[in-house]
């Protein structure tokens, strides 16, 4: 199964390990109980790094040997053979990979085993652990189906066990938060539902139809059919449908205005919860909008890209704004999240295959980034007891590793030249550039913002201690002595680190197929649409 | 003979039950009384009176034969579902639809009766108080006592629920139809005002009693109005009788329409719904629970019968098309907007039972619009019935686990259910997946039923939308207003996420008032544990497939 169907397996056998051990415990006997209890997390520490194994194995070409940057536009490879799921209404299991989904199955792939990485002294572990089992499940279900249909039952999932993480290891105002988080993105993907089974009454392929309903989920051939005569007659319902998903996908993502969930996730979250929902599913969103909204109802794109660069240029300039008057840090790097989410939008709207791509390496590069964000400043509360920025001064002196890690995810962050981060920065300015001309400026100028506040954060913990000896102490230590990171805490972020270096100097392992893709995408499908709707390419 | 070998078989679960019901007034009774022979001494016995045996004297007796009975009966349904078929008289006739219907019917009940062992339990060990007794004591003796001593009637009732609404699916005739309700819905009145001892019970009791009877009485009525106009109540000589009426005559029309008020009071269609969420809130849960599945499906067969059976014309629509479409679209708005503002977790469960009435009712104004081929309203009637069905396992569920909290006090505020998955993990994620069940989430088997009635309602009103407009506003004038039924059920099934949601969240988040573990109630948890894995297995995979190719065969033969 792991080679004829590699997508599969690392998708459920995930779930079903998380599962087994979140249940098997309830029910066998005391000893039993025990010794599984015992061995959940180096058995979910495992298997995820398996799943890791696999997952680059696929891009090495140890499984299937797939050329990756010749994927056609419309064809997925490690399809698996589909299997029928609810034959009356046309669902069925089916799955597959492209240049869009790859970078962001081996990053899941990867985070997680850092994430369990960093938190592997988290209390309560026999839960926590399969927990993040259940969590990558859904996440790599969201990338790799082709059904809407099962892509809208992961898409809920994921909900559920990042509900449970911020609900018991969360900070003390947990419930509050783990409420609106629940609650803002569930009605947003009730109203992506909508779309979908709007998108799902006009399709009409036969041979894939429900036996009752005469429809079917199928991605691939409602992708099909969309560049034909389009998925749906009318345009204006095609407008609707597409504003429905914007909703369900923006609020993921999240764009201004529909953010306010997220700073109040990231603040409650344990720092494995939080680096999965920065790294990873804030990625969902532009994932399925570019999967799913982009693809099929192109012309809608191109006539509602005005509002993709409001949202755009709102998340970006409201973002780095607010992020100069935080004082929480992680507050003040979730606010930077939407920041760089904005960017995506950008880089989409200007219809450029360079910013396209641009936007795709976002994706990656703040995939990578952000979790190391998130892990410097778990590890700072972990070992300070506050999140306070300028409670604590002179990190460098008591904490070097930490203080290191914390210059390097936050230069990444604003972009410094060979970090991951600038690779995708600057094809998105491009981009903006060759399509919008001057109004580059607007969004080059947040940049600067962006450095001002990493900068002078910075300055107020890293350095600038009072007494070069002993810096400042926040008083939520009571006077004990500050430590340095954890063995694996300091793995963790190393391997984060290392990796933003990595694709900022050699960001070529996955620009190139995402370029290839994104040229592809341009040709096949945008430029046509484009000529129907006026629109000089 | 009355009924024939071949006629006994065919009506096999029904006769179990009038079994059931004899020997549930016979059994308790018998003892060791004697009778004399007269002018001699020899004394032989006639068991009935006396010194009752240890067994016969065993308050738990009813229940357990109850439990029996209707299990004989749900197997005995079940395994007949695809063969069924035989006429009885004239009145009777047995389809694989009608014993689909008693296959819900007795699993509901059946669930029910399990729950009442623990809700309204006897307790071998009751006695009469004694003088050194302290009051309290004396008060849970006497309750107990009370308790075993009306274990029976309510058995009984329950079975009479149960044989009554088994007769009414099977009826083909206005007039027995209208008896056999009567049958379920009179003990149905009794066993909801049961614990009369609460001041809610008897007050529900009497309202829904008198509502009930009010909304019969107009039924009656217009049955009368009908025979009037036909001269027969028989379904197939009106069904041929409307068909070759000129124009619409004022008796029929009337009397169907008075018929659609008794009707409409038993699926609590608004506004013949304010009774209903009284009389959940009065009444024990597993008798809530069976209001809202089985008697709720009840309802729907009448009017499965009335409206598509009788009064659908071949073409066109019917004349009740538009009156059904605002009464559906007022009826689940209505509920959905009232159980946002409940605070008690059985009226909640009420009003989000009026709010699933709405949804069944718009599919069947669909098929009134007559824009659908055969075909088409077949999907939409399957679609109801399928529903119908998994009601049975997350509503009556729901109301299970609120069993479960009523065993230990009472399970009328919402804080009650506060913190129950720190005391009870288990009920708690099964009344998580029920109440996502009743939402509509996939891949739940209620997301399933939703998404049959939706893509029925669009499949009637497909094609009529202009494929030429070029904006949002353009286009939505252009479809037919059938089209805007299905767009109410999804913005309902929308806004109803916010009540299932806020019961989940006080079920994790808040602090409970005790941190007990709830009653262990072996069977019930048991059958609540079975009833969240249907609820899943039946949403997705094999399970669904043949659960909908048994409503599809079943409907087919309506």
């Amino acid at each position: 199964m792991i080679t004829s169907d590699p997508l599969t397996f690392i998708t459920i056998s995930p779930i079903a390990l998380g599962l087994a051990l979140l249940i098997i415990p309830n029910i066998a006997p005391p000893s039993m109980a025990d010794y599984i209890r015992r061995i959940s997390r180096p058995l979910s520490m495992s298997l995820a790094l398996a799943i890791f194994a696999i997952a680059s194995m696929l891009f090495f070409g140890q499984i299937g040997d797939i050329d990756w940057l010749n994927i056609t536009q419309g064809s997925y490879v490690f399809q698996n053979e589909p299997v029928i799921l609810l034959e009356s209404i046309g669902v069925r299991w089916t799955v597959g990979a492209d240049a869009l989904s790859f970078p962001m199955i081996w990053l899941t792939a990867m985070l997680i085993p850092i994430s369990m990485l960093v938190e592997w002294d988290a209390k309560k572990g026999h839960l926590f652990h399969p927990l993040i089992l259940i969590m990558e499940g859904a996440l790599l279900g969201v990338f790799v189906v082709l059904d809407l249909f099962v892509f809208y039952v992961f898409w809920e999932l994921t909900l559920i066990p990042m509900f449970f993480l911020i609900l018991i290891w969360g900070g003390d105002d947990r419930r509050y938060a783990s409420m609106k988080f629940f609650i803002y993105t569930f009605t947003a993907s009730v109203l992506m539902l909508i779309g979908i089974l709007v998108m799902y009454f006009n399709t009409n392929d036969p041979s894939l139809a429900g036996t009752l309903t005469g429809h079917h989920f199928d991605l691939v051939s409602m992708t099909i059919q969309s560049s034909g005569d389009g998925l749906i007659a009318s345009e204006g319902l095609r407008h609707f449908v597409w504003l429905l998903l914007l909703v369900g996908f923006a609020t993921k993502m999240p764009s201004v205005p529909v953010h306010t969930w997220l700073p109040d996730a990231h603040v409650q979250a344990p720092t494995a919860g939080s680096m999965l929902l920065a790294g990873v599913m804030l990625k969902m969103g532009a994932y399925g909008f570019i999967r799913i909204a982009v693809t099929i109802f192109p012309e809608s794109t191109i006539i509602f890209s005005s509002l993709l660069i409001i949202l755009g240029m709102a998340s970006l300039v409201y973002g780095a704004i607010v992020c100069m008057g935080q004082t929480n840090l992680k507050r003040m790097v979730a606010y930077s999240s939407v920041s760089h989410m904005g960017l995506i939008f950008l880089g989409i709207a200007t219809m450029q295959p360079l910013g396209i791509a641009g936007a795709l390496f976002m994706m990656f590069a703040h995939g990578i980034i952000s979790p190391l964000l998130f892990a410097v400043a778990g590890a700072f509360k972990h070992h300070y007891h506050t999140l306070e920025i300028g409670s604590m001064r002179g990190i460098a002196h008591h904490s070097p590793w930490l203080a290191g890690h914390m210059m390097l995810g936050w230069m990444a962050s604003l972009g410094l030249p060979l970090l991951a981060g600038f690779v995708a920065e600057v094809a998105v300015m491009i981009a903006f550039w060759m399509t919008f001309g001057w109004l580059v400026l607007l969004p080059a100028l947040t940049l600067i913002i962006t450095a001002v506040y990493y900068l002078t954060s910075m300055q107020k913990t890293i350095f600038e201690g009072g007494d070069p000896h002993v810096g400042i102490l926040p008083e939520s230590l009571h006077g004990e002595e500050p430590r340095d990171i954890t063995w694996h805490e300091n793995i963790g972020m190393l391997i984060l680190g290392a990796m933003t270096i990595i694709f900022g100097i050699m960001p070529f392992i996955f620009w190139d197929m995402m370029s290839e893709w994104s040229t592809d995408f341009m040709v096949e499908t945008l430029i046509s649409a484009m000529n129907s709707q006026g629109v000089k390419p | 003979m009355i009924l024939t070998f071949e006629e006994m078989q065919v009506i096999l679960p029904e006769l179990i039950l009038v079994i059931g019901i004899l020997l549930s007034i016979l059994l308790p009774n018998i003892g060791n009384a004697k009778m004399r022979f007269p002018l001699t001494r020899t004394r032989f016995p006639i068991l009935i009176g006396g010194t009752r045996f240890k067994l016969t004297a065993d308050p738990r007796l009813p229940g357990r034969m109850t439990v029996a009975v209707f299990s004989l009966a749900f197997l005995f349904s079940f395994l007949e579902i695809n063969s069924a078929s035989g006429t009885i008289g004239d009145v009777i006739e047995v389809t694989p639809f009608t014993r689909l219907m008693s296959f819900i019917f007795y699993g509901a009940l059946l669930l029910a009766s399990i729950a009442t062992t623990y809700r309204m339990p006897a307790k071998i060990t009751a006695r009469a108080p004694k003088d050194n007794d302290s009051e309290a004591r004396s008060e849970a003796l006497i309750s107990a006592l009370m308790d075993n001593r009306r274990q029976v009637d309510f058995y009984i009732l329950m079975m009479m629920v149960g044989l009554g609404m088994s007769l009414m699916a099977m009826s083909t005739n206005l007039f027995f139809m209208f008896v056999s309700i009567e049958l379920a819905s009179l003990a149905a009145y009794v066993l909801v005002g049961f614990h009369k001892e609460e001041a809610t019970g008897g007050e529900a009791g009497a309202k829904y009693f008198i509502v009930g009877s009010v909304a019969s009485a107009t039924g009656i009525y217009g049955m009368s109005l009908v025979y009037l106009w036909a001269g027969d109540l028989d379904f197939d000589t009106l069904a041929s009788s409307w068909a070759s009426m000129e124009g619409l005559d004022p008796f029929a029309l009337i009397g169907v329409g008075l018929m659609l008020v008794a009707f409409g009071f038993k699926v609590s269609a608004a506004p013949f719904h304010l009774a209903a969420p009284d009389a959940y809130a009065g009444s024990s849960s597993p008798i809530a629970g069976v209001l809202a599945t089985a008697s709720k499906a009840m309802g729907f067969v009448a009017l499965f019968r009335v409206l598509i059976q009788i009064t659908m014309p071949d073409e066109g629509e019917a004349f009740w098309f538009v009156l059904l479409a605002i009464i559906a679209i007022i009826t689940m708005t209505w509920g959905n907007l009232a159980a946002l503002t409940s605070i008690n977790p059985k009226r909640i469960l009420a009003y989000s039972s009026v709010a699933h009435a709405g949804y069944m009712l718009a599919a069947i104004a669909a098929i009134g619009s007559g824009l659908g081929t055969h075909e088409a309203n077949e999907i939409v009637v399957t679609a109801i019935v399928f529903h119908l069905t998994i009601l049975v396992l997350f509503k009556l569920g729901a109301f299970l686990v609120l069993s479960m909290l009523e065993i230990e006090g009472r399970s009328h505020r919402l804080e009650d259910l506060h913190g129950l998955a720190s005391r009870d993990p288990m009920m708690a994620g099964s009344m998580f997946v029920f109440m996502l069940a009743l939402a509509g989430v996939p891949p739940l088997s209620g997301f399933l039923s939703k998404l049959l009635m939706i893509n029925g309602i669009v499949n009637i009103s497909a094609g009529t939308g202009s494929s030429s407009a070029d904006a949002i506003i353009p286009w939505a004038e252009s479809v037919d207003p059938v089209f805007w039924l299905a767009i109410a059920i999804v913005i309902n099934s929308a806004l109803s996420l916010f009540y299932y949601l806020r019961i989940c969240l006080v079920m994790f988040f808040e602090e409970s008032e005790s941190s007990k573990p709830l009653h262990s109630a072996y069977f019930l948890r048991n059958a609540i544990m079975v009833l969240t894995v249907l609820t899943v297995f039946f949403g997705i995979g094999p399970g669904s497939e043949y659960l909908l190719e048994l409503v599809t065969d079943a409907v087919s033969t309506m």
